[in-house]
């Protein structure tokens, strides 16, 4: 047993960890952005370039300085909080968290099977498999004599052979359209019975056909590096050839989602990313779904006719109401039943339209919530009360927001010591909210708290902003001002990632505006909504 | 039809099998273009393929000749030929699957007879000076034609076990040697990409310089007769397959493809209408050969195809 206390160590098996056993990818596109060997590796050589400057300084260390290679020994003592453990490769643990990655099989919790045990059995095998085959040497046989070789090797007469019809020429005749044939290109990703390659599994449920179709999954064995683009339109080919009778549309209307064993689709996950390889994903219980239906359902509306012309789609309302024996009811065009029919149309178009505008926006809060936490970075124009205009780089990430004066060539005299750096950490930023359009141009302001958890490097000048002030909380904001989709994709994003961290802060700014709200119910502010 | 897929093939189908790199041997539903079994050919690339009268394949490789039973779902080979010091390049067998020929690099051609009684066993061997690269076995099944790396093609007579040599040209080594089914002809390609067509007359027949043709830029790898003697084939490290017309040797089509490469092996119908074409593309293709078109394309294999065997089934 060994223990670990180099938290440095630790974390980054524990992020290693995570983004290797999850098998939906998830962790990774969280964990992105955060590689921490990266990160630690240059902190432990600004650490260490500290220190070395720090020990240069003292006295007496002019002499280590003479030869280079005893300045690199003098570097290697040096080690920082930053550093894994030395030599890690050579652990004669031999990776023993690596160990406890290795996942164990379905049923049961059984640990795998040795290398040796396999190697033996794989031996056994192929022993098996070779003790089936007839071997035959070559054996140089005694010559044989001019008799012997007359009798052995007769000369046959030669006849030409007659035209014969091939049968091949006629099954080609038979089946001039298959439905395969679109799935060609994809049949060189065929597993089955590759030597040397490395094959993987998968069963998938053919989701998008109807019930009775879904039963049974396919069982599909593709070489690892395909791609999973490649197993949709293997899948395709294969399950082509043995449904023809069922046609299926392109390789690319179609995508492939995590399922469970009984073929219930997993919905909340998106699809498998199509230019991922196979052998990064470890389910093999997969359902192969339309793509459309994930995105807005486009069926046309049904087509409105102006008021008073819908007779063409429905000829018998021009007699409705008509009755042999009752003249009175004839030619009532406009009576209840048509102006029902015409409201009833209305309501079916409206609902398929919200229905398409949710699904649309539920496609797209999804992908902001999944980029939201990941930086990005903006030029924007920072908005000044008493100065001109300046442009700034809007960074925004999952734990802070970034102002950085974009200096030009032009403003160089002018804004030196005028625009500052600020740093807000996400958990001071209160609000996001854009306050109005002009032209191309839209203006929107974040709210920060500055007795929050701040590291703002602002100076007094710029922190001139009226305040909102709540109890003991003040309140000042930053206003930009930018194009209108950028705007609205910063607002999005941030409010977004508030959302997700829900800091104190922002509860706090929510309830003071509440309150607010209620008191100035009678003004029209620019700034609350 | 597309969706009878039988994993085994009986003598009454049609097979194409394919050969080459990727360590395996696929057997093809000809007229769909599904591959119905994948055989594993370890350890060596796939040199020749050839499908015995009685529904088996040979695979030539490397110090082996491999068979395959068609007729079953065995992925591995039911025989194996062994005790070969380097590769088999070319194996074809007797007209009633008696016996099997063979040649190699190790400068012989080999009569190979597995049958139990030492007697009747007619192993036989023939030496020559340089690697061979084809073996034809003239349709009276008493001459083997062995065509060498130095340019030499030998006519080997079974019955008397002299020979014959021709040199069509100096020093350029023989690829490929055909005879057509009726006896009449033979063709000789060599890696300078020249074809030599022979006529064969006479018993034993003997073969008269008939023509010359310059079929190819580069290295030419295979020929073959049409079973209606009327067209040879020509297939070349220049990408195409040409096929010519035995009356007046004039081109009759050059079969090329965007993303076809050196064309090693081809294999006509039996009614000469269509010819199958194996490339280092990995593809399997056939084409019509009146249309010149593409009829089918045969694609599974992970790397280059080297070899390719067809046995058709007359209506």
């Amino acid at each position: 047993m060994a223990t670990y206390d180099n938290k440095i160590w630790l974390l980054k098996n524990i992020r290693d960890a995570f983004i290797a056993t999850d098998d939906t990818g998830l962790c990774e596109i969280v964990m992105a952005g955060e590689d921490f060997s990266k990160i630690f590796q240059i902190k432990g050589l600004e650490e260490k370039k500290r220190i070395k400057e720090a020990r240069a300084l003292q006295p007496g260390t002019s002499k280590i300085r003479e030869g280079g290679d005893s300045c690199e020994d003098f570097e290697r003592e040096i080690i920082t909080q930053f550093e894994p453990y030395p030599d890690i490769d050579e652990s004669e643990d031999e990776d023993p968290l690596g160990s406890s990655y290795v996942r164990y099989e379905e049923f049961g919790g059984y640990r795998q099977r040795s290398n040796t045990s396999q190697w033996l059995d794989k031996k056994e095998q192929a022993l098996k498999k070779a003790a089936k085959i007839k071997v035959i040497k070559w054996e140089d046989s005694s010559p044989l004599s001019k008799e012997q070789c007359m009798e052995l090797f007769p000369t046959v007469e030669v006849k030409p052979p007659e035209k014969q019809k091939s049968l091949l020429a006629q099954q080609l005749e038979n089946c001039p359209d298959l439905p395969h044939r679109q799935y060609l290109e994809y049949g060189k990703f065929d597993g089955t019975a590759q030597l040397g390659l490395q094959t993987k599994c998968f069963k998938i449920f053919m989701t998008m056909l109807s019930e009775k179709h879904q039963n049974y999954p396919l069982v599909v064995c593709v070489i690892a590096s395909a791609k999973i683009k490649d197993l949709i339109g293997f899948t395709c080919y294969k399950y082509s050839i043995e449904h023809p009778e069922i046609s299926l549309g392109s390789v690319h209307e179609y995508g492939l989602c995590i399922a469970e064993d009984d073929g219930e689709v997993d919905w909340a996950f998106p699809c498998l990313d199509a230019n991922e390889p196979c052998s990064k994903f470890g389910f093999t219980c997969l359902g192969l779904i339309e793509l459309k239906n994930k995105k807005s359902f486009n069926s046309p509306p049904i087509p409105m006719p102006d008021d008073g012309h819908v007779f063409h789609l429905f000829p018998k309302m021009t007699d409705s109401g008509q009755s042999h024996n009752n003249p009175s009811r004839h030619n009532t065009g406009g009576s209840q039943t048509s102006e029902a029919v015409i409201s009833a149309l209305r309501a079916v178009n409206e609902e398929k339209k919200s229905s398409e505008d949710a699904n649309l926006e539920k496609i797209q809060c999804h992908i902001m919530a999944t980029e939201a936490p990941q930086y990005k970075s903006y030029k924007v124009q920072l908005l000044r009360k008493v100065r001109t205009n300046t442009s700034v780089q809007l960074g925004i990430s999952l734990d802070r927001i970034e102002i950085e004066p974009l200096v030009t060539h032009k403003h160089v005299f002018w804004s030196n010591s005028r625009s500052k750096y600020f740093l807000h950490s996400i958990e001071s930023v209160a609000w996001c909210q854009i306050l109005e359009t002009r032209g191309y141009r839209t203006t929107f302001r974040i709210v920060y708290s500055p007795s929050q958890k701040n590291n703002s490097v602002s100076d007094k000048n710029a922190s001139e902003h009226a305040g909102y002030s709540h109890l003991h909380t003040t309140y000042k904001y930053h206003d930009f001002e930018s194009d209108h989709e950028t705007a609205k994709e910063i607002v999005e994003k941030v409010n977004t990632i508030l959302d997700l961290l829900n800091s104190s802060c922002r509860r706090e700014y929510k309830i003071s505006k509440e309150k607010k709200s209620q008191t100035r119910r009678s003004f029209h502010t620019k700034h609350l909504s | 039809m597309a969706g009878d897929t039988t994993a085994s093939l009986g003598g009454s189908q049609v097979a194409l099998v394919t050969g080459g790199y990727d360590h395996t041997i696929k057997l093809w539903q000809a007229h769909s273009g599904v591959c119905l079994r994948t055989m594993q050919h370890p350890d060596s690339q796939v040199n020749s393929l050839e499908i015995s009268p009685t529904s088996m394949v040979a695979a030539a490789g490397f110090q082996h000749i491999r068979l395959y039973d068609l007729s079953s779902a065995n992925p591995d080979p039911v025989t194996t030929f062994e005790d070969i010091s380097k590769n088999v390049s070319r194996v074809g067998f007797q007209k009633n699957g008696t016996w099997m020929y063979t040649g190699g690099e190790d400068c012989t051609a080999r009569i190979w007879d597995p049958r139990a009684a030492p007697r009747t066993r007619c192993q036989k061997i023939f030496q020559v000076q340089a690697p061979v690269n084809a073996v034809m076995l003239h349709p009276d099944q008493s001459q083997i034609m062995v065509g060498d790396q130095s340019g030499i093609i030998h006519i080997w007579d079974l019955k008397t076990d002299q020979n014959e040599q021709l040199i069509p040209e100096a020093e350029a080594s023989i690829q490929d040697i055909a005879i057509d089914p009726a006896g009449k002809m033979m063709a000789a390609v060599n890696n300078k990409g020249n074809c030599y067509v022979w006529s064969l007359s006479g018993q034993p027949p003997h073969p008269v310089p008939k023509k010359h043709i310059t079929a190819h830029s580069k290295y030419a790898l295979r020929c073959k007769f049409s079973p209606d003697s009327t067209m040879l084939v020509t297939t070349s490290g220049d990408c195409s397959a040409k096929i010519w017309r035995t009356s007046d040797w004039a081109l009759l089509r050059e079969l090329r493809r965007d993303t076809q490469r050196w064309v090693w092996d081809a294999a006509f119908t039996l009614d000469s209408r269509f010819l199958f074409t194996g490339s280092s593309d990995s593809y399997a293709r056939l084409w019509n050969i009146e249309r010149g078109t593409l009829e089918r394309e045969y694609c599974g294999h992970q790397k280059a195809i080297t070899a390719l065997a067809f046995k058709d089934q007359p209506v």
